[in-house]
């Protein structure tokens, strides 16, 4: 597949090139002709200098013959299309300034197209040398983390089981498309061997992140198909530059914080392979993570969920940086979790309850205006975010054996979330981590929320929110009952 | 079974190939007629700079016959006319071409899948 890829582009190389040489071509009769009149010109202006010029007739190829140039002022001119006209030299003259200044234009023309195809032939040989090898660009990954976070809050929770399945397919179907693939990029690569358990776990965290690339690249090419034609210029040439990434070259530039490297090193690896498969092409990369978290803001997004203000701010950046990979802005945070279908709906906005998924009755309605307050985060909520991140990339996993673009989140959320979990066989490991320790012993509070608040964060955030809904637990207040309560 | 596949698949490669000729024909005369425009264009722009002072011949075969000038710009300005005619008769060839080359290349790919599935079938048997 990348070798394919390898010989189209190749190929569209030369087709460009050729195209270049033929502009060439065209370019130097152009020119000629251009030369051509010019002489011409020179000669119709002193050709009517002398009535008579005595000149040597050729006649035939090999003899000539003196004889005398008369009537030095008229000029039998070829109009075109067997059109003749007897002129004088001074019109003639006009008519061949005429003709020169068509001839420019074809010129100007030639040159334009030239320049052109000259790009697209730069472009088609970045792209060959960037699959073929590493270029000089770099690709820059920061890889979420999961591992702090995933087991110190609250209870996990299994849910939506039934797509456990098709993750595992998934996950072993990335499994042998990467070792085609690694056979094919010839990069050393990690040897698939499931030997270890440890090693199987490493491998189960490299598809995992195999998948989320997956989904980004989906995600980029229908972006790109979407942006239009124009992409391929110069936003594809970023992406194709950002997609590709040599293992090795990865591993050598990365400045990875992440405290379990062999972990990580194979799944960008295998993310780099990942992305080979996808696109057949080498990028070095360095892998970036955030480790602090920033400060957040909690604002109730509804559907019992709260987004840090800041994490979407930050979120925006990390889109922004990931431009470059051709990722389009607004999308990132919004396609954390992809409904394709009204069952993927119902599937989602799910209340658990004791350990049970509920669905609900109404979609429509937030579980849990209460806890709405707009605060600075704590620690907690903090890693409550994490945690729902956490979901969120779980959901996503339920999203993207088939969907795409579900990745993103991770890759995008600021914080170094672990994302890799060793209990990953399922596409929905079941880790709704709750906010608060007891979710389930408290009863729901039933508060209805003030509809216009929540109907518009609702529609700004879309599903993301939607991520953990179950967990918000029931001490949630909104902010309205918040200071009704403290007026009372 | 194989073989008959096999001799249609021939067949229609044949028709599809011919086909392309005709394609590749029809663009050639196309792109004569548009040089053809663009002369007769410059022809026109230039009988436009001279006046009726100067003699204005055609050429006959190997004959130059005088014209008049309006005489002149009336024909080059109905030749033009027929030239963009011609040009737009060979737009919509091409096109019924292209379309029915596309049938053709449809009927060839089912064509050669069930020679493949038939090949496929006498090998297993």
């Amino acid at each position: 597949m990348a070798e394919e890829s390898k010989v189209n582009i190749g190929r569209l190389r030369e087709e460009h090139q050729k195209v270049v040489k033929d502009c060439e071509s065209r370019i130097q009769h152009w020119k000629k002709v251009s030369a051509d009149y010019e002489a011409l010109n020179e000669r119709l202006e002193t050709l009517p200098n002398q009535l008579s010029y005595d000149i040597m007739v050729p006649f035939g190829p090999l003899a000539f013959m003196p004889g005398k140039l008369v009537h030095t002022n008229e000029v039998t001119v070829l109009l075109g299309d067997n059109w003749f006209s007897k002129c004088s030299a001074k019109q003639a003259q006009k008519i061949v300034t005429h003709r020169m200044n068509h001839v420019r234009k074809e010129l100007d023309d030639l040159s334009k197209t030239m320049k052109n195809f000259e790009a697209r032939v730069g472009f088609a040989q970045n792209l060959e040398t960037l699959s073929a090898s590493r270029g000089d660009y770099v690709d820059i990954r920061e890889e979420v983390r999961n591992n702090d976070f995933a087991v110190t809050k609250g209870k996990q929770r299994t849910a939506h089981k039934p797509n456990s399945k098709p993750k595992i397919d998934a996950v072993f179907d990335l499994k042998e498309d990467d070792e085609e693939n690694d056979e094919e990029a010839g990069d050393s690569g990690t040897r698939k061997g499931i030997l270890t358990e440890e090693e199987l776990w490493a491998r189960l965290d490299e598809l995992e992140k195999l998948e989320e690339l997956q989904d980004e690249q989906d995600r980029q090419s229908y972006h790109a198909d979407m942006i239009g034609e124009d992409s391929s210029t110069s936003s594809s040439e970023e992406e194709k530059e950002a997609d590709a990434a040599p293992p090795v070259n990865g591993l050598s530039l990365k400045p990875s914080w992440s405290s379990a490297p062999h972990s990580k090193q194979p799944l960008t690896e295998r993310k780099e392979d990942e992305e080979e498969e996808k696109e057949g092409h080498c990028l070095p990369t360095i892998f970036f993570s955030h480790t602090v978290e920033p400060k957040k803001v909690r604002i109730n997004t509804g559907k019992n969920t709260t987004l840090k203000f800041s994490e979407r701010k930050e979120q925006k950046e990390h889109s922004k940086k990931k431009k470059k990979n051709g990722h389009s802005n607004g999308h990132s945070h919004h396609e954390v979790l992809k409904i394709t279908t009204p069952a993927d709906i119902y599937r989602l906005f799910v209340d658990v309850k004791n350990g049970e998924p509920i669905p609900r009755k109404s979609i429509l309605k937030s579980r849990s205006r209460e806890n709405s307050v707009c605060s600075d985060t704590s620690e907690s909520s903090a890693a409550d975010f994490d945690e729902r991140r956490v979901i969120g990339h779980s959901f996503s996993h339920d999203e993207t054996h088939s969907d795409t673009s579900d990745g993103i989140t991770e890759e995008d959320s600021p914080t170094a979330i672990p994302l890799l979990m060793p209990s990953r066989f399922e596409a929905f490991s079941g880790t709704v981590i709750e906010k608060d320790p007891m979710p389930s012993a408290v009863p729901h509070l039933t508060i209805v929320p003030p509809a216009l608040p929540t109907i518009l964060e609702r529609r700004q955030e879309e599903v993301a929110p939607d991520v953990a809904p179950p967990q918000q637990a029931s001490k949630r207040v909104s902010k309205f009952k918040a200071a009704r309560l403290q007026q009372k | 079974m194989a073989d008959a596949i096999q001799k249609k698949l021939k067949a229609e490669l044949e028709k599809y190939s011919q086909l392309q000729k005709d394609v590749s024909k029809s663009m050639s005369s196309r792109q004569k007629l548009e040089t053809q425009l663009t002369e007769n264009n410059i022809v026109k722009e230039e009988l436009d700079l001279l006046d009726s002072s100067n003699t204005i011949y055609k050429l006959i075969g190997p004959v130059l016959v005088k014209q008049d000038l309006d005489e002149a710009k009336a024909t080059v300005g109905k030749r033009l006319e027929y030239i963009t005619g011609e040009l737009q008769r060979y737009e919509t060839l091409l096109k019924d071409m292209e379309k029915k080359s596309e049938q053709h290349r449809e009927v060839l790919t089912s064509l050669q899948q069930d020679f493949q599935k038939a090949q496929g079938l006498a090998k297993g048997k």
